[in-house]
């Protein structure tokens, strides 16, 4: 909740790099994970680890296929799901991405 | 009493505004001038070559490297051969 | 200021490092609101103007653009890198 020191920052001021996953909060979010994985979904909740709690899900695996040496992507969708920070590559409010 | 013993940090510091080869933990080199760096042995590297595990050489203005992913750092060296210059 | 021995004799408060400003963080201000090239680990760049880097170097961008073997895969209009995965930060 807003204090009165909050208040002061303005909003939309990135002074720091976290700030724009806090600007993204409860906002439908891209994130990037090693191993060729990608989520997008609603940032519920974040820490200084890049722990996130995201709901309405989608994940995105991409896959090398050995036999055809195809890139295959395979879709799973989650309610809501926890990502482990170390997991974290890039994360990315969804304006027009 | 001061011992003459060399503190690795100081052999870095010895090296700024000289050429300095950078093998990284993963197949990865980079040759530059050091500019400085900081506890972390972060480097501000200048006129610097990247060379990448096939062999592909990249030239960067000015970069800021990352001192978690550095191996070992070798004063005046160039990849791919010993430096020429006196 | 106090001596300075103890605790960091490579500190930026170095007068070689300082006037040349060009330890880490001088750097980093010098390039900040500029255009750069991210590099991860993994071989991937971004490309975009810098926002701002904590002590992490986990990074802010706008406008960016990912480049996957120098070919442009995605566009975001805003970026948060984890700075684990950095390998360099470049000015272009």
């Amino acid at each position: 909740m807003a204090d009165t020191g909050a208040d002061q920052l303005d909003d939309t001021i990135v002074s720091e790099p976290l700030d724009l996953v806090r600007l993204s909060l409860n906002e439908r979010v891209f994130v990037k994970l090693k191993g060729d994985r990608e989520i997008r979904g609603r940032l519920h909740a974040y820490d200084s680890h890049c722990n996130l709690v995201l709901s309405d899900v989608e994940e995105t695996v991409y896959v090398m296929d050995d036999e055809e040496a195809d890139l295959k992507t395979i879709k799973k969708q989650s309610e809501m799901l926890f990502v482990r920070g170390d997991a974290v590559v890039l994360i990315s409010p969804p304006t027009q991405s | 009493m001061a011992t003459s013993q060399l503190l690795p940090l100081e052999l870095v510091d010895k090296c700024v505004g000289s050429r300095i080869w950078v093998v990284m933990k993963t197949d990865r080199e980079f040759s530059g001038t050091l500019l400085g760096f900081d506890d972390f042995v972060n480097m501000v590297l200048e006129d610097v070559t990247e060379y990448d595990n096939l062999g592909n050489q990249t030239h960067l203005e000015k970069i800021l490297l990352n001192g978690n992913n550095i191996c070992m750092l070798i004063p005046g060296g160039e990849p791919g051969g010993e430096a020429g210059s006196e | 200021m106090n001596n300075g021995t103890a605790e960091s004799p490579f500190s930026p408060s170095a007068e070689k490092s300082e006037t040349l400003s060009n330890n880490p963080s001088a750097f980093l201000s010098q390039i900040t609101g500029a255009k750069v090239a991210v590099k991860l680990n993994s071989g991937v760049e971004y490309r975009g103007d810098l926002q701002c880097v904590d002590g992490y170097m986990n990074i802010a961008l706008e406008q960016t653009e990912e480049y996957v073997d120098g070919v442009l895969k995605n566009q975001y209009g805003d970026v948060f890198i984890r700075g684990n995965n950095v390998l360099y930060i470049s000015s272009i």
